[in-house]
């Protein structure tokens, strides 16, 4: 297993090496700049000459793009041109921020999508399942940018009850447990309800096609009752796929986040992603997209392990 | 004695296409206590339906009357709640396909134990699993607690099965086809082992099976179904020296024995469950039938310790119906066609950075000739090499060694003579459904080999299409059809249309009928022996059934562990092994019936 683990890593490397190239080269092309960020679109063109000489970013690109390597090779992500501090300390603060929405959000989807799917295994075909399928294509088709705005005018603007944007009241001098607690509910419920509708309908086929197996059957056979089959027999075989998803989410799960992050004005990766992106902040922007290839990566590899841990089958070959 | 087992007029439907379909209609049987009742029965005939109706597993939605008496209870009469009490303690049941019946993510010792907590709460269970594996033969069974399913091989799972079956020592056994599939040495101890266990626990059997052949030796008693009726019923010794349904006597005389001269196929095919024929429903492909055998069903005719439902059942003889006519022709020579010689193929292994693979060969320094318009038999079993052996000589795998169609080494052949050479050599695979793309029409799938030969019209080619429809015994209109709308039998000969359409001269056959019922196998086999007699066709045929490999061939090459281990014409083989291990094969098929 650590054979495997350590060849798909081996392999992922050009993967990603490809993935920070593209971006690089992509984001120096368009025009513009950061020096029009910091100096302001009406900057005169000495300054932004200046400026541009001071940052290095009057360099050949080639050279700019090797540079960049050699840095990260001595553990250097550079420095923000914006904010002006290292993007390494940077990230690891709004990734904190992120970790604990995702990390939130990502276990009730899945504990959400298990009780869905099951259901919608068992009952498939009936009413039950119908309306639960209903859910699922509903909220797979709605913009979640969408969905968020209504929540913020429904529980913020009209009634007030939870504060509509950022991490924490800034008025408090020591927030506490309860601020953080507030500001996390919305961004926490729109990320479920988007991961939910397609982990769950995955599932709810899978909890399908393994009633209809010959294993299932023979435990019938046995005097095995159905709510035993179901979470004795049926629930590890039925994962599998869930698990893969989960794995592949990972990229989905920071793309949606930089929408639902930027409307709830929370502080985390996606919003710093946006918000560099805007700026043309070449340092942060490809930190992150090498941040979301290294996860994109680990999300599989964590898949295939958890995945060969539930079926004795698998050999790694 | 005392009847485990009374199933009296059950009848179950199934819903199919938005109505009630009947599947079965009014069984009656009865088994006691340490009795194998066989129910045999084609694909088709509702004989799985039968014996899940037992266990009341039929899907949800299906729609049953009669009565089921089983330990003092009425089946059909009660909840789900009373039946998972009955199921797996009254009653077991082992399934066909045991790799799909386990569940691959459990031990095997959590799924026996399972069984055996079910009824009997915790506790001890280790125990008796180790007892039961014990009782079903694993060797070696406390070292195995912990493995998967797939860490058996196929004979043992189905032990696994029967074990989980038997854990909590039921007083009836269903098992369902449970030895299909399996090599006929391990089926034949698995057979073995539920005759014995049976006679040592004093349990019912009910044994669905398709092949009489399989039971004839352990069964005390046999119903034989057609097309959810049960047509013929009675002692097992009886019913196998004078079957007296015109169905029962074809069905024996389709099986393929050791040196039978000729196979008896049943003409037609057997009826769907919406469109049975009023009468008697074996009526129209019987070869006895009057004029008012379509008008009612027959009553049963009792005669000795047999019923027939028949109303002209077959006189009793004193010597059976088609008893065995040996082949007596002479061994012919034939003009030589195919060499092989000295063939060896090694699959590569697993291999690491540095080190090479060294699996061991799958086929070892095979020899033989073909000659035009012979039958070479390849007989093994699964994992001998020999499926590896025909896809070799049909040049779809990497060799060592030669092989010369006519002198001419085929690997040395390149580009379009290459091409043109190799079409002479066609293959039959074991699964026609699987063989064929479903997208495309049967008159596509045989006219493709022709379009490639060369530019014909299409007209020409239709005609072409329509004449080997024709020659493998089929409706020309079946060119419009879709692979997935025909029966397993109607695949097959649309197969080996297509294999004929490239002109070849050879036809490597892969268990061309193992996934064929026995009636359907011997019209098939029936159809290789006349179109190869008609176009002086050679076969290939592999397969691991020794009744037909000696059927059809004049030779016959034994396959074990990568080696022919003896090869000679097919009566010598017979009348001498010379190897052990095609002794055992040879008392393993199906032998001759008395005569």
């Amino acid at each position: 297993m650590i054979r495997m683990v350590a060849r798909r890593l081996a392999a992922s490397g050009l993967s990603i090496l490809i993935l920070v190239t593209l971006v690089f080269f992509m984001a120096h092309l368009t025009p513009g700049g950061p020096a029009y960020s910091i100096l302001g679109l009406k900057a005169n063109a000495t300054s932004v000459a200046q400026l541009n000489a001071r940052l290095g970013l009057n360099q050949p690109l080639l050279q700019q793009y090797g540079l960049w390597w050699w840095h990260l090779a001595h553990g250097q992500l550079g420095y923000s041109y914006l904010l002006n501090r290292p993007v390494g300390a940077l990230l690891w603060r709004y990734e904190l921020n992120t970790l604990l929405l995702y990390a939130l959000a990502i276990s009730l989807s899945t504990f959400l999508s298990i009780l869905l799917g099951l259901a919608q295994g068992v009952y498939f075909g009936r009413w039950p399942a119908r309306f639960i399928g209903a859910f699922q294509l509903g909220f797979y088709a709605l913009p979640p940018f969408f969905v968020a705005a209504m929540l913020v005018l429904w529980t913020c603007v009209r009634r007030r009850w939870l504060p509509a944007s950022g991490m924490v009241n800034l008025r408090l001098a020591h927030p506490g447990l309860a601020s953080y607690a507030a500001h996390l509910v919305l961004p926490v419920i729109t990320v479920t309800l988007f991961t939910t509708a397609p982990l769950s309908r995955y599932f709810g086929e899978a909890v399908h096609e393994e009633l209809a197996r010959d294993y299932v059957r023979t435990a019938r056979a046995k005097g095995v009752g159905f709510t035993a089959i179901l979470f004795t027999h049926v629930l590890r075989n039925a994962l599998r796929p869930l698990v893969t998803m989960l794995g592949l989410s990972f990229p989905y799960i920071f793309t949606g986040g930089v929408i639902v992050e930027s409307v709830f004005n929370y502080p985390g990766l996606g919003w710093l992603m946006w918000r560099s992106a805007l700026a043309q902040d070449y340092p942060i922007l490809i930190a992150i997209v090498l941040v979301i290839g290294l996860l994109t990566v680990l999300g599989n590899l964590l898949a295939d392990v958890v995945n060969g841990l539930l079926d004795p089958r698998a050999s790694y070959e | 004695m005392s009847a485990v087992l009374r199933v009296e007029n059950l009848s179950a439907a199934l819903p199919r296409g938005g109505r009630d379909v009947p599947i079965l209609d009014g069984l009656n049987l009865t088994i006691n206590a340490g009795e194998m009742l066989a129910l045999v029965g084609e694909s088709g005939s509702g004989k799985t339906v039968a014996a899940l109706s037992i266990m009341r597993l039929l899907p949800p939605g299906a729609r049953l009357s009669g009565n089921i008496w089983l330990g003092g209870q009425n089946l059909t009469q009660r909840p789900e709640s009373a039946l998972r009490r009955v199921r797996g303690r009254d009653a077991g049941m082992v399934f066909q396909n045991p790799l799909a019946a386990l569940n691959p993510s459990r031990t095997v010792a959590s799924q026996i134990a399972e069984a055996w907590r079910v009824h009997n709460g915790g506790g001890k269970s280790t125990a008796r699993v180790l007892e039961l594996l014990g009782e079903v033969g694993i060797p070696n069974a406390a070292a195995r607690l912990d493995d998967y399913p797939h860490q058996f091989s196929g004979g043992q799972r189905q032990r696994v099965l029967l074990a989980m079956a038997l854990a909590c020592s039921p007083k009836l056994l269903i098992a369902d086809e449970p030895t299909s599939g399996l090599d006929p040495l391990i089926a034949r101890q698995i057979m073995e082992l539920i005759a014995r266990l049976r006679r040592e626990l004093n349990m019912g059997v009910l044994f669905v099976t398709h092949d009489l052949s399989v039971v004839e030796a352990h069964a005390d008693a046999v119903q034989v179904l057609y097309a959810g009726k049960s047509v013929e019923w009675g002692s097992a010794k009886q019913f196998f020296a004078h079957p007296r349904h015109p169905y029962s006597e074809a069905l024996l005389g389709a099986v393929a024995r050791v040196g039978q001269a000729r196979l008896h196929n049943i003409p037609g095919s057997l009826p769907e469950p919406e469109s049975r024929p009023p009468g008697c429903r074996f009526a129209p492909r019987c070869a006895f039938r009057q004029p008012d055998c379509e008008a009612a069903f027959p009553p049963p005719s009792q005669f000795g310790a047999t019923t027939a439902a028949c109303f002209y059942p077959r006189p009793v003889r004193d010597r059976p119906a088609g008893a065995e006519t040996f082949s007596t022709a002479p061994p012919r020579t034939f003009p030589p066609q195919l060499q092989v010689r000295n063939l060896t193929v090694r699959y590569k292994g697993k291999s690491g950075w540095l080190r090479a693979a060294t699996a061991p060969p799958s086929l070892l320094d095979a020899s033989f000739a073909l000659g035009r318009g012979e039958c070479l038999g390849v007989v093994g079993e699964s994992g001998s090499g020999k499926s590896t052996l025909g896809r070799a000589v049909l040049q779809m795998l990497p060799y060592e060694g030669q092989v010369l169609l006519e002198d001419t080494d085929l690997a040395t052949l390149r580009g379009t003579a290459g091409r043109a050479r190799r079409r002479r050599l066609q293959l039959v695979f074991q699964d026609p459904r699987e063989s064929m793309n479903p997208r495309l029409r049967i008159g596509e799938i045989i006219a493709e080999p022709l379009r490639l030969q060369g530019q014909l019209s299409q007209a020409q080619l239709r005609e072409n299409v329509e004449t080997l429809l024709r020659r493998v015994g089929l409706n020309a209109q079946l060119a419009g059809l879709y692979p997935g709308s025909l029966s397993g039998g109607q695949a097959q000969r649309v197969a080996i249309a297509r294999a004929l359409a490239a002109s070849p001269d050879i036809i490597v056959l892969d268990e061309p009928t193992s996934s064929l019922d026995v009636s359907t196998q011997a019209m098939l086999l029936n159809l290789l022996k006349d179109l190869a007699a008609a176009q002086a066709l050679s076969y290939i045929l592999i397969s691991h059934d020794f009744a037909v490999v000696s059927y059809m061939a004049s030779r016959i090459a034994v396959l074990h562990e990568g080696r022919i281990v003896e090869m000679n014409d097919t009566k010598t083989l017979i009348a001498a092994p010379r190897h052990a291990y095609t002794a055992q094969l040879i008392a393993a098929a199906p032998q001759p019936r008395g005569g």
